[in-house]
């Protein structure tokens, strides 16, 4: 009895998939917050359509165990492959695999070091990583000149982890607004890494607010950092209206926070939106159909004006 | 050779060696550290007139700096309510590497049971059950959480009496397991927004009270009670443990238990302090834990060891975390120093436990 529903179940799985297109998709991590937005933006498009379906490993942030699910892939036949690079600097090998075995594949929302040598049948989708700490970093910069703080003004800045090129990038662009004419007012006092947590970003802010330096402006990598910061402040005794918070990523947490006046400016990345755009992509190289070597997903800057729009 | 030693063969009682307690050489540690960043703030260009310790800005009422006292125990006290576990563990001859990944399992499921109706006067976004699981009595998702490290901790003391598997296998594959339920719970979406009185639980320095009572709590019941001098016998010696009749399976389940249900209240805690539950809370708990309790003297060998030693270790990273955020520490050297501070220190204490038994 047994043997023979194990069987009619795994006829039923086959039979489904050769009628589908079979898309292998690896993420670097499982419990991350972005990149499971990301991955339930996939999910939740499989789902709305039936020419797709989807088989989703966690590489658990290790390297070596990404390229051997990719090789699995390869393996077992999928139609294409998708993969959230681990570590973007070791995405040589992973193209070359799938180029070998004539599988297309689609890099999403980390990008692959080997952009500039990408080999046909292979695309990236994601934002402009640039806008996104751009994007927060100018606003907050305005919010100060707008509070008249453009007589000089004092910053912290909350690092992601140090070997994360989101956390790089966003550090870098808060550092080049703040370069700028417009903006040089203010000075950094100090940058340390809380790794996009919300508990370690407490501990290093209320940290900080030991010190007693004062301060104007504190801007998150990420929002779970931001949150961090502005409990932290709270607890102080901090007003929440003296200091100019940012982050990055408009969760939803955020977006509460922001609406309770605490956090000033986030960025919305479309992560649901790069999942799908994806799979979209993913499906027009297995097709043949002629792709653009980036597809952008743009980011948005979110505002205690226009907060109510990304609530729903 | 010389005379003392004639007829002892060297071995002499001295009751001075014997009253100096370990606890005292790890606080003087603690008041080293505390000592070297205190000189490096005065010493390096960039500090100007900041002290580490006291108060050179007249923002406090005391001497010292307020602020940097209560951090530097704030953020140690959740770890350390989990070393306050690890330490019993240890001390019965085991080791527990399943804490921290209970921390982030016991975070999502406790997290469920105390989530709020509206946020901001709007539905919770992030509701996890249906209407019936808002705004539950604070008590629900306590029980549920203590009983989720009781039946974890259960299984790993079960598994290492029982099937006699080493300590570290049977924690090693529970670690997985627990990181595994922290990510199915939701898969992988974070968890939050929960109620008042929830919230209320690790508010403010409520973390540190709880640390300080439970430390208080555990050090009696290692120090005066059958329970705790079963413990240390266990670790010491298995086999005379039980030749002088201690039923050693049952105890040592109760030990894995005790330690899971404090990991498990340790989850509450810092879920309550965040506001949130995330799948990835935890990481490296297990670890730090483990090394505070070194850091206290207790040895991994078994048998020997005490809590408050661990709430010192515990301590000597607070202050270690704080130091480095006040003497503005390049980030990319922090994982370093703080390794190498580890290991110092327990050379240290390796170093004067080996003098010490070669001439007591």
């Amino acid at each position: 009895m047994k043997k023979i529903l194990m069987t009619a179940g795994v006829s039923a799985l086959l039979a489904t998939s050769a009628m589908a297109d079979t898309i292998g998709v690896s993420v670097a991590r499982f419990d991350d917050n972005g990149l499971t937005i990301m991955r339930n933006g996939m999910t939740d498009y499989a789902a709305a359509n039936d020419g797709v379906e989807l088989q989703v490993e966690d590489a658990q942030d290790d390297v070596a165990r990404q390229l051997d699910q990719i090789n699995n892939f390869i393996a077992s036949g999928v139609d294409a492959i998708i993969v959230n690079a681990v570590d973007t600097n070791a995405t040589e090998a992973m193209s070359n695999a799938a180029s070998a075995a004539g599988v297309p594949l689609v890099y999403v929302n980390r990008q692959p070091v080997n952009m500039a040598t990408l080999p046909e049948g292979q695309a990236f989708v994601a934002s402009n990583e640039v806008e996104s700490g751009t994007l927060a970093a100018f606003h907050m910069c305005q919010e100060l000149r707008a509070a008249g703080k453009s007589g000089g003004a004092k910053a912290y800045m909350l690092m992601g982890q140090l070997s994360n090129q989101a956390a790089v990038q966003r550090s870098k662009d808060f550092h080049d607004v703040i370069g700028m004419d417009m903006c040089n007012f203010i000075e950094l006092i100090d940058e340390q890494t809380a790794e996009w947590s919300r508990d370690k970003a407490q501990d290093l802010m209320t940290n900080w607010i030991s010190s007693g330096e004062p301060f104007d402006a504190v801007f998150g990598n990420n929002d779970e950092m931001a949150i961090g910061a502005i409990q932290a402040m709270k607890a102080a005794g901090i007003s929440m209206d003296d200091v100019v918070v940012g982050g990055v990523d408009a969760t939803p947490d955020a977006l509460v926070s922001m609406q309770a006046g605490e956090m000033d400016v986030t960025v919305f990345q479309d992560l649901a939106g790069q999942g799908a755009g994806s799979i979209v992509t993913a499906m027009k190289l297995a097709a043949g159909e002629d792709v653009d070597k980036t597809v952008f997903i743009p980011f948005k800057l979110v505002t205690p004006e226009n907060v109510a729009d990304f609530l729903n | 050779m010389s005379d003392t030693s004639h007829g002892t063969g060297g071995l002499k009682f001295d009751a001075k060696k014997r009253a100096w307690p370990n606890e005292l050489n790890i606080f003087f540690a603690l008041i080293l550290i505390v000592v070297i960043f205190e000189i490096l703030g005065q010493t390096l260009p960039y500090m100007n007139d900041q002290s580490f310790l006291f108060d050179t800005r007249d923002r406090f009422d005391s001497i010292f700096n307020e602020a940097r006292l209560r951090i530097i125990i704030l953020q140690v006290s959740i770890i350390g309510i989990i070393a306050l576990g690890v330490t019993q563990v240890i001390i019965s001859g085991g080791i527990d590497l399943s804490s921290g990944p209970l921390v982030g399992a016991t975070a999502m499921i406790v997290m469920s049971f105390a989530q709020t109706e509206l946020v901001n006067g709007n539905p919770n976004p992030k509701a996890v059950f249906g209407d019936w699981a808002f705004d539950l009595p604070v008590l629900l998702p306590i029980i549920v959480g203590l009983a989720f490290g009781a039946f974890i901790g259960g299984i790993n003391g079960a598994l290492i009496a029982f099937t006699r598997i080493p300590p570290f296998i049977a924690t090693l594959g529970m670690f997985l397991i627990c990181r595994g339920i922290a990510q199915a719970w939701t898969r992988g979406k974070p968890v939050s927004f929960p109620t008042e009185s929830y919230a209320a639980l690790g508010k403010g320095m409520m973390p540190v009270f709880w640390f300080l009572l439970l430390a208080v709590v555990c050090h009696v019941v290692l120090k005066y009670t059958l329970y705790g001098k079963h413990t240390y016998a266990i670790g010491s010696n298995e086999d005379a443990a039980r030749m002088s009749g201690i039923n050693v399976k049952r105890h040592k389940i109760r030990v894995y238990m005790i330690a899971s249900m404090l990991a498990a209240f340790a989850a509450i805690i810092l879920s309550s302090k965040n506001l949130t539950a995330q799948s990835g809370m935890g990481i490296f708990y297990e670890l730090y834990a483990i090394a505070m309790a070194v850091i206290g003297g207790v040895s991994l060998t078994g048998g020997r060891g005490s809590i408050i030693g661990t709430v010192l270790g515990a301590m000597v990273f607070g202050v270690i975390q704080s130091g480095f955020t006040y003497i503005k520490l390049d980030a990319f050297y922090q994982l370093m120093a703080m390794g190498a501070i580890i290991i110092a220190a327990v050379v240290l204490d390796k170093v004067r436990q080996d003098r010490g038994s070669s001439r007591s």
